[in-house]
């Protein structure tokens, strides 16, 4: 018994074991969203804790204070007056600083197109060379003219300078350290590392003057004269990247434990450590880490393996801007400790909290659950459209005289089986693969469309496209329809390559920016139950409206409604992102899901062609 | 009978030995000193080993008799607030890195295989005599280990690691080569008394900072070097030897040193470890903190001629015939169906340090009688020739 059992083709034609794979894919789609929301428990999501024993954080007493405070006030004074000034006028007092402290200064132009606009400005560079070093590492204190949100960094600035002065006074680094003011937060930081890594594109100039291999950077993002009440920590890097953790476990000891300044992530500026203020720091981190766009100065340098963090004071305390130099200082001590690149602690997590997190051995299976999911149907149809399509399950089951018999070996064990189990119709393959890698290829439109258009005419191009998009499937579908007529089993492959790539993208996906194979894989989870109806009408309406809602398009329309941002804006920044950042979270959308998506719909829309014997309906039931 | 003449002789003898016995302390103190680790963050390791070494150069013992292993600079270390020095406590009162110190392995010489070959003496021609433990059976020798360590193993410059039973075989080494007379043990890591667990060889007095599973604790960090700059054991060892052993006349003994130990300052549990020792804890407790720390007092001066050749004959003699007297022994307990009863560990001990003594010979006696005759007939000559030219005037 045991050998009939374990024959293949016997389990492949049960008929109680064919209804399981549906259910489990449910299965998996609902674990894997209730594993997600079990991580902020206390059981599942850990303290963080510092791995790398050459940081020593907060273990140096700072000395930044006194008179530095007066040389800060003096160059605060000298940044108002630049406030109107251009960018080469700023420059050339920035030097100007900078040389008087007796560092070497080097400046860089770049110049960005992106979305028919243009992009352009001036990055300033000290270099203080370590005096006892060897110059064959450096690291960056960043502060970006303007910040994201385009505002003046104008006490973020002078404390670049006055602390660039303080550290000149020091003997003890063991490495360069690069203090840049970058004309914006989103092309200058990008353009300068580009040019760093000597990977810069035209209209970038390459860098006069440079250090060894950078080893962190530590942004200041302080657009404001009042006195803070604690740090806000920005970590999101390009695609989904993330610095070490042991670089923002490092800041958070220096500023909670040392300084006694409280920090926080992603914007929650009250953390009452509930469940549901994890959940939603979690939550904003997978988003920011999902459309991998960059969250701050310190996006572009994690690309290059350069662990970098944005640092924002925020809230009204009695913090004041020598405080905020302090944690600068004594991060920078512990940066300077640092014997290898950081490598010790995660560089895949999600936290909830500046002192809590999970790391990817615990998180992963959720994306991987809902990605699996995909690939569980596809090989369900797979086995199913190799089946005759007369095949009615229960004469198989129960009616066993009714059929020829043929015998089958395996082993010692011999048996009877009906040969319509046995049998498996040739699968025609061409159009099913036609239709699935054509849809793939047509993504390759949307994304060039919305890369290439000027910044004026995206609303009407997105428009435009968001309609022909819920029109075109089911032209396509009315044309396979009129030109092959696609039997059912076609229709059964077409699902199953679709549904086969989506599941194998989105688990390799997931191991590299968690955050976006999660939510693309709920995004499309009805695609795997979606199928043509013929005579169902209201279960195909329901299906088309749900399919109509999830479309890319819509996603898009719905969250930048959310966010209260024009469609235009952002469709600007992907196309920005695209041209400057090196986002690739377009490819995912267009070349992926969308496709998955159109193939979802074609299904839908689908009439599968009559063939004599009839019982096609119940095979489809079942 | 002749033989039981004989075997009355040792009765005889026993006065002319019993001095010798006494006398056969050490005649030379040696220190071996030797931190594991690198890197900045591990500044008290070092710290730690030349805190040691300046209290031991404090005592007495020449810098020609210490052999200090420094696998880093944290002197010259671009972190160091302080060029050019090493403190091991935050007041930084003194700097022990100083302008008098000699280091004899540096930086990657400092290796497990260097330190077996060191202690087991195994070196090439090539070694330099201050890179060498060039000690006798008549040497105690102080060693003293610190650096990160776990369950019976020492890790060396993050690379490699030594156990314990490599340990326990180099000092068995030492026992078989006769390189020591007494060896003293210390040892600050993780979970050290294990590292000493596994010896064997006699002569040992071994003690470690922490039980197995236990950590060891820096003491105090220096928040402007940055870094811890001592471990507690070895801070609060450091403690007793500078409050109570103040001079080397100093008559405080291990067991004053051992006692001094308190759980609670140290955070770990301090292990001693006596059973080699001759006279097991007791005869250990006894000895001087000096005889390992600090330099040989009284000197035994080697006196030439007939006296010591008789003494050194009667040696021989009293041996042999213990030897005899042994044997002798044996046969009849064997004779009677007894088994003999186990000499105790002293006279064990006395028994292979009598072998250990050391009988000279001259082998150029005859060269040197040739030189005496020359010399003499040379004198005579030169004495005819005088008187020859006195009688001539």
């Amino acid at each position: 018994m045991s050998g009939l059992l374990s024959s293949g083709s016997l389990l492949r034609r049960n008929p109680r074991l064919l209804q399981v794979p549906p259910y489990l894919s449910f299965l998996c789609i609902a674990i894997g969203v209730a594993w997600l929301l079990l991580l902020p428990l206390d059981n599942y999501s850990r303290r963080t804790y510092i791995s790398e024993n050459a940081l020593l954080p907060g273990q140096v007493h700072t000395y930044f204070a006194g008179s530095d405070q007066n040389v800060f006030r003096g160059y605060k004074r000298e940044v108002d007056e630049l406030v109107e000034k251009s960018n080469a006028e700023v420059n050339d007092k920035l030097e100007e600083f900078f040389k008087a402290s007796g560092l070497k200064v080097a400046r860089q132009k770049y110049e960005y197109r992106s979305a028919g606009e243009t992009y352009s400005g001036e990055n300033v560079y000290a270099i203080l060379h370590a005096p006892r070093g060897d110059a064959e590492e450096a690291i960056v204190l960043l502060g970006a003219w303007t910040n994201v949100e385009g505002e003046l960094n104008k006490s973020g600035v002078a404390l670049v300078l006055t602390l660039a002065r303080y550290f000149k006074r020091w003997s003890l680094w063991s490495k360069d350290i690069i203090f840049l003011i970058t004309a914006d937060s989103r092309a200058g930081p990008q353009a300068w590392v580009d040019a760093y890594h000597d990977t810069h594109q035209k209209g970038i100039q390459s860098l006069p003057v440079k250090s060894g291999a950078l080893q962190g950077a530590v942004v200041i993002d302080y657009p404001f004269d009042h006195r803070f009440e604690s740090i806000h920590i920005v970590y999101d890097g390009i695609n989904g990247q993330l610095p070490n953790l042991d670089l923002l476990n490092t800041v958070v000891a220096i500023a909670s434990g040392q300084m006694g300044i409280g920090a926080s992530l992603q914007k929650m500026w009250q953390h009452k450590d509930s469940y549901k203020d994890r959940l939603t720091t979690m939550l904003r981190g997978m988003m920011n880490q999902g459309l991998g766009h960059a969250s701050g100065p310190h996006s572009s340098f994690i690309p290059y393996h350069v662990d970098a963090i944005t640092l924002q004071p925020f809230g009204e305390g009695w913090e004041d801007e020598m405080a905020m130099g302090r944690v600068i200082e004594s991060t920078f001590r512990s940066l300077n400790n640092l014997l290898e690149h950081l490598h010790q602690s995660f560089f895949f997590y999600l936290l909830m909290q500046s002192n809590r997190f999970v790391s990817i051995g615990t998180y992963l299976p959720s994306a991987m659950l809902v990605a699996i999911n995909f690939t569980i149907m596809a090989i369900f149809l797979w086995v199913k459209s190799g089946a005759p399509s007369t095949t009615n399950s229960k004469v198989a089951s129960t009616d066993k005289k009714s059929g020829p018999l043929s015998i089958i070996q395996e082993g010692d064990a011999k048996a009877l089986i009906p040969k319509q189990i046995l049998e498996e119709t040739e699968r025609e393959f061409f159009l099913p693969l036609a239709v699935v890698v054509g849809s793939h290829f047509l993504g390759v439109l949307p994304l060039y469309l919305f890369n290439h258009t000027p910044e004026i005419m995206l609303p009407s191009v997105f428009f435009i496209f968001a309609i022909v998009n819920n029109i075109f499937p089911f032209l396509i579908s009315t044309a396979l329809i009129r030109s092959f007529n696609p039997s059912h089993q076609q229709y059964q492959l077409i699902k199953a390559f679709s549904l086969l790539f989506l599941g194998m993208f989105l688990s390799s996906l997931a191991t590299l920016n968690f955050s976006l194979a999660f939510l693309v894989g709920l995004l499309a989870a009805p695609l795997t139950y979606v199928q043509s109806f013929p005579n169902r009408p209201i279960t195909t309406t329901l299906f088309v409206i749900l399919l109509s809602l999830l479309t890319p398009t819509t996603v898009l329309l719905a969250s930048s409604f959310y966010w209260n941002l024009g469609v235009g804006e952002v469709l600007k920044e992907a196309a920005f992102g695209w041209d400057v950042w090196g986002m690739n979270t377009q490819v995912v959308v267009w070349c992926v899901w969308w496709p998955a998506w159109v193939v979802g719909m074609i299904q839908l829309a689908g009439k599968p062609r009559n063939e004599k014997p009839k019982p096609e309906k119940a095979a489809v039931k079942s | 009978m002749k033989l039981l003449n004989l075997l009355r002789l040792p009765a005889v003898l026993a006065s002319l030995l019993a001095p010798v016995a006494v006398t056969a302390e050490h005649t030379s103190n040696w220190a071996v000193l030797v931190s594991t680790s690198r890197f900045w963050f591990n500044y008290r390791h070092l710290a730690n080993v030349l805190s040691l070494y300046r209290t031991v150069k404090r005592l007495g013992i020449p810098d020609s008799q210490i052999i200090l292993m420094l696998p880093d600079d944290m002197a010259c270390n671009p972190r160091n607030a302080f060029p050019g020095t090493v403190y091991s406590n935050a007041d930084r009162a003194v700097d022990l890195y100083g302008d008098n110190i000699e280091v004899d392995y540096r930086g990657y010489e400092v290796t497990v295989e260097n330190f077996i070959r060191l202690l087991t003496d195994r070196v090439g021609e090539e070694m330099p005599m201050s890179k060498r433990l060039l000690t006798d059976d008549r040497s105690n020798i102080l060693v003293y280990m610190t650096g990160h360590g776990g369950n019976e193993f020492l890790k060396f410059q993050d690379a490699e690691e030594i156990s314990a039973f490599d340990l326990a075989d180099a000092f068995e080494q030492m026992w078989e080569k006769k390189r020591y007379h007494e060896l003293l043990f210390m040892i600050d890591t993780c979970q050290a008394n294990t590292m000493y667990s596994k010896f064997y060889s006699p002569n040992i007095i071994a003690t470690g900072s922490s039980e197995i599973d236990q950590s060891s604790y820096s003491h105090h960090a220096d928040n402007d070097v940055g870094v811890a700059v001592i471990d507690r054991y070895t801070y609060y060892n450091l403690d007793f030897l500078e409050t109570h052993v103040r001079e080397p006349s100093s008559k405080q003994t291990l067991a004053d040193l051992f006692d001094s130990y308190d759980e609670s300052k140290i955070h770990s549990q301090p292990g001693v470890r006596w059973d080699l020792f001759p006279g097991g804890e007791r005869g250990g407790r006894e000895r001087l903190v000096m005889d390992f720390f600090g330099n040989v007092q009284n000197v035994e001066v080697d006196s030439v001629g007939n006296a010591t050749e008789f003494k050194e004959d009667l040696l021989a003699l009293g041996k042999k015939i213990a030897e005899i007297r042994e044997r002798a022994e044996a046969q009849e307990a064997a004779k009677k169906n007894l088994s003999t009863p186990e000499p105790p560990l002293a006279g064990n001990h006395k028994m292979r340090k009598i072998r250990a003594a050391k009988v000279q010979a001259d082998e150029r006696s005859w060269g040197k009688t040739a030189v005496g005759v020359w010399a003499l007939a040379g004198c005579s000559l030169v004495w005819w020739f005088g008187s020859h030219l006195e009688s001539a005037a």
